[in-house]
C-alpha cells in the first residue's frame, strides 16, 4: 500500500534533505517526488509505502507533523479519531 | 578625512552591533544564566563578545561535556541548556551530547562556528557541514545567513528547543557573520509556548474506561518529569488508587513507599511491576514510548490490556502499540481534567501491593565486599530530599534506578534512550550549577568514568562541589553480565583491572578522593563524601562479577524474568 502526502515546506536551508531523511530513517521508500515552487514555500509531493508490515503511515504522517517549517495538506484531526492510530499498513 | 566626518564615523560604529554581539544579547534575552563551551578558530568573534556577556561561561576539557552538562542542567531546571563550540571537530563532539538530548527530550540549544560563508562546502579547515551531520538528532537547525536575521532565529530555537516535546535544536554561524556589522537587526516577536489542548471526549472516554477497568495499572514515563506533572500525577492515584509501574526515566514520579508504588518495569524492573503489566486489563500510559528495554518483546506486552495513551507528541501515540484511546496534550491539563469514578479494584491493588511486599530487594547479600545496592540506597536516604543522582550507563546506573530513593524525577539524571557511557560527571557539572544547594551525586563505573574523566579539571576550575561514587568493579561490568549469560562466558574484551589508580588520578587533578575497599567501610565513607565541601570522589570497590537481577533477557517477555541471589 502506498500513501501520497502534499505537503509545503520552508524555502530554509536543509529543509528537503531534513524532509527525506525522516521519511527514509522511519522505514519507508520514496517511490515518487516533486518538488515545485510555491512562492514563499515549496510544495513538495510524496508516494511512500513502508519496508514492512510493521510501519505505520499514520504515525509517519505525524511525525512529518512534527517538522519545523513543513506543513502537510491533510487531515488535523486524524490523530485523535478512534480507530485513526491502528495500523493495518 | 576631516575630524567631523572621522566622529560621524565612530559614532555610526558604536550604533553597529557585530553578530558576535548580537548572539550574546540574544542568550541575555531568553535569560540564560550559564552556558557550556570551548572555544576555537572559527567560534572567536562569539568568544570575543562574551566578556561582556551578563551570563556565566564555564570551559569544559571536550565538547561532548558542554553538551552533556547542558543537557542535564535543562533536565534540572526545565529551561534550554546551552553548549557552544567551534567548527569541526568540535561541532563532531558535541554530536554525542545533541544525540543524547533528542533521545530523553532534553531541550538543548547547541551553538556552533563555522567556517567564512564563502569557504563553505569547499573542504575549508575545520569545515564540517553539522546542519547535515546533525540532522537526525535535532528537532530543528539553522544556519545563520543574514548577521540580522540572530535576534528572531535565536528566539525561534529557544522557543523549538523548549515547546511541546523538548528536544535539541542547532544554530551554525558562519565566521563572517559573527564578524559582520548590522544596522537593523529583526527583533523576534515574543511567542508563548504552547501544549495542544486535548480532546475533551477522549478524556471522557478515558474516565468511562478507567472506572470500569477491573485491573488498571498507570505506566509513567519521562514525559512525567519533561510535563512538570508529578503533583499531577500522585494525586490522581491519591484519588484512584491505582497502582503504578514506571520507567527508568520516571523513577521519582511515585514515592516508592507508597502502596501503589510497584516500582521501575523492563528488563532490569521489579518482579511486581512486570506481573501487573502482564496481568492488567487497562494500561494507562503516561508520557512514555513503549521503549523496547521497557517493553520486552512487545507483542507480548500487556497482552490483556486496553490502552489509554497520553503523550504530549501525537507521533508517540500509536507508533509501537495501539492505542485504544488516544490523548495527546499537556499531561498536567488531562489529568487535571480527568476524574473518573475510582474503581472499585481493592482486590487487584492488594494483590499488587502484596506482590511488590514479597519480591522486594534484599540487602543482606552474603560477604565482606561492598555490595553496590545497599551502598546506593544508604547514600539517597542520607542524602534526604535533597538528593541528585547523574548517572553514568552500566551496572551502576540500574543499581542507582533500582535501589536509590529519589525525591522526584527530576532528581535522577540517566542517559535513558541513548545510553552514552561519559554522561556522570559532565551532567553531575550541569545539574550542581543548577542547583547549588542539592546534594548532587555523580554514580559512575569506571568504564564510564574515563569516558570524560577530564572534566575532573572543570570541577576543580570552578571549585565545583559536585561528589563522585565510583564503583569500580575492573570491568564492563553490564556486557561481562550479557557475556556470561549469553555468550557462554566467554569474556571477550571486559576486562579494566589494569585501570589506574583513581584516587590518585582525582588528586593529581586537586579534587579530594579517598577509598572504600569494605562493607564496613561505607557509612563513614558516605558521611565524608557528603560533608565535604568542596568535589570529593569516592572510589568504590566491588565484587567483579557482580550482577544486575533481576532481569529480562534481551528478546524476550517481561514474564520471563531471571532472578539472582538479592530477590
Amino acid at each position: 500500500m502506498t500513501q501520497t502526502f502534499t505537503l509545503q515546506i520552508d524555502r530554509a536551508e536543509g529543509s528537503l534533505q531534513r524532509l527525506i531523511g525522516l521519511i527514509e530513517r522511519r522505514g519507508f521508500h520514496i517511490d515518487r517526488m516533486s518538488v515545485a515552487d510555491a512562492g514563499q514555500q515549496r510544495e513538495v509531493r510524496l508516494t511512500v509505502r513502508a519496508r514492512d508490515e510493521a510501519r505505520c503511515v499514520d504515525v509517519l504522517g505525524r511525525q512529518i507533523d512534527r517538522l519545523v517549517g513543513v506543513s502537510r495538506e491533510r487531515s488535523v484531526s486524524e490523530p485523535y479519531q478512534e480507530g485513526a492510530v491502528v495500523c493495518t499498513a | 578625512m576631516t575630524s567631523a566626518a572621522a566622529s560621524q564615523n565612530i559614532q555610526a560604529d558604536a550604533e553597529q552591533l557585530t553578530g558576535a554581539r548580537l548572539v550574546v544579547q540574544a542568550l541575555e534575552r531568553e535569560g540564560v544564566e550559564v552556558v557550556f563551551g570551548y572555544p576555537g578558530g572559527a567560534i572567536m568573534p562569539v568568544y570575543d563578545a562574551l566578556t561582556q556577556a551578563r551570563f556565566r561561561h564555564i570551559l569544559v576539557r571536550h565538547e561532548q561535556a558542554a553538551a552533556f552538562a547542558a543537557d542535564a542542567y535543562a533536565r534540572v531546571t526545565g529551561k534550554a541548556g546551552v553548549c557552544l563550540a567551534t567548527s569541526g571537530p568540535g561541532a563532531t563532539n558535541l554530536i554525542t551530547g545533541i544525540a543524547n538530548a533528542m533521545m530523553d527530550s532534553a531541550p538543548l540549544v547547541a551553538i556552533t562556528g563555522n567556517v567564512a560563508s564563502p569557504l563553505m562546502g569547499t573542504d575549508a579547515f575545520q569545515e564540517i557541514d553539522i546542519l547535515g551531520v546533525t540532522l537526525p538528532i535535532v528537532k530543528h537547525s539553522w544556519i545563520v545567513r543574514d548577521p540580522a536575521d540572530i535576534p528572531s532565529i535565536f528566539a525561534e530555537a529557544f522557543h523549538v528547543a523548549q515547546s511541546g516535546r523538548p528536544g535539541p535544536v542547532l544554530i551554525d554561524l558562519p565566521k563572517d557573520v559573527q564578524f559582520a556589522s548590522v544596522r537593523a537587526p529583526r527583533m523576534p516577536r515574543r511567542v508563548a509556548l504552547y501544549a495542544a489542548a486535548a480532546d475533551p471526549a477522549q478524556i471522557r472516554r478515558a474516565e468511562s474506561a478507567i472506572s470500569a477497568a477491573k485491573k488498571p495499572l498507570l505506566y509513567a514515563g519521562g514525559g512525567v518529569r519533561i510535563a512538570r506533572a508529578t503533583g499531577q500525577v500522585r494525586d490522581f492515584v491519591r484519588r484512584t488508587g491505582i497502582p503504578a509501574v514506571s520507567t527508568l526515566q520516571a523513577q521519582g514520579v511515585i514515592p516508592n513507599d507508597w502502596p501503589e508504588s510497584l516500582g521501575m518495569l523492563g528488563m532490569h524492573g521489579t518482579r511486581a511491576a512486570n506481573q501487573a503489566v502482564q496481568e492488567c486489563d487497562l494500561l494507562i500510559v503516561l508520557g512514555a514510548r513503549f521503549d523496547d528495554r521497557a517493553t520486552g518483546a512487545l507483542a507480548k506486552f500487556a497482552p490483556n490490556a486496553r490502552v489509554i495513551h497520553i503523550d504530549v507528541d501525537a507521533a508517540e501515540i500509536g507508533k509501537l502499540r495501539d492505542a485504544h484511546i488516544p490523548i495527546s496534550g499537556d499531561m498536567s491539563a488531562v489529568l487535571a481534567a480527568m476524574n473518573p469514578r475510582p474503581p472499585a479494584i481493592a482486590d487487584w491493588a492488594e494483590t499488587c501491593h502484596a506482590a511488590a511486599i514479597e519480591h522486594a530487594y534484599r540487602y543482606d547479600a552474603p560477604g565482606e565486599g561492598v555490595y553496590a545496592p545497599a551502598l546506593l540506597k544508604e547514600l539517597s536516604e542520607r542524602a534526604g530530599e535533597a538528593f541528585v543522582a547523574a548517572c553514568d550507563v552500566g551496572q551502576h546506573q540500574m543499581w542507582a534506578a533500582q535501589h536509590c530513593r529519589f525525591s522526584d524525577p527530576r532528581a535522577h539524571l540517566t542517559s535513558g534512550g541513548l545510553g552514552a557511557m561519559g554522561y556522570g560527571l559532565p551532567a553531575g557539572i550541569g545539574a550542581k550549577l543548577a542547583q547549588p544547594d542539592a546534594h548532587v551525586c555523580t554514580i559512575t563505573g569506571d568504564g564510564s568514568f574515563a569516558m570524560n574523566i577530564q572534566e575532573l579539571a572543570t570541577l576543580k576550575r570552578y571549585n565545583i562541589p559536585l561528589k563522585i561514587v565510583l564503583l569500580d568493579n575492573s570491568m564492563l561490568g553490564l556486557v561481562r553480565q550479557w557475556q556470561e549469560l549469553f555468550f557462554d562466558r566467554n569474556f571477550s574484551e571486559v576486562d579494566l583491572s589494569d585501570n589506574p589508580d583513581f584516587v590518585a588520578v582525582a588528586q593529581a587533578f586537586g579534587v579530594d578522593a579517598f577509598r572504600i575497599s569494605r562493607r564496613e567501610e561505607v557509612s563513614a565513607g558516605i558521611e565524608r563524601l557528603l560533608a565535604a565541601d568542596g568535589p570529593c570522589l569516592a572510589h568504590v570497590i566491588i565484587d567483579p562479577m557482580a550482577n544486575v537481577w533481576p532481569l529480562v533477557p534481551p528478546g524476550k517477555s517481561n514474564a520471563e524474568m531471571m532472578f539472582g541471589d538479592n530477590i
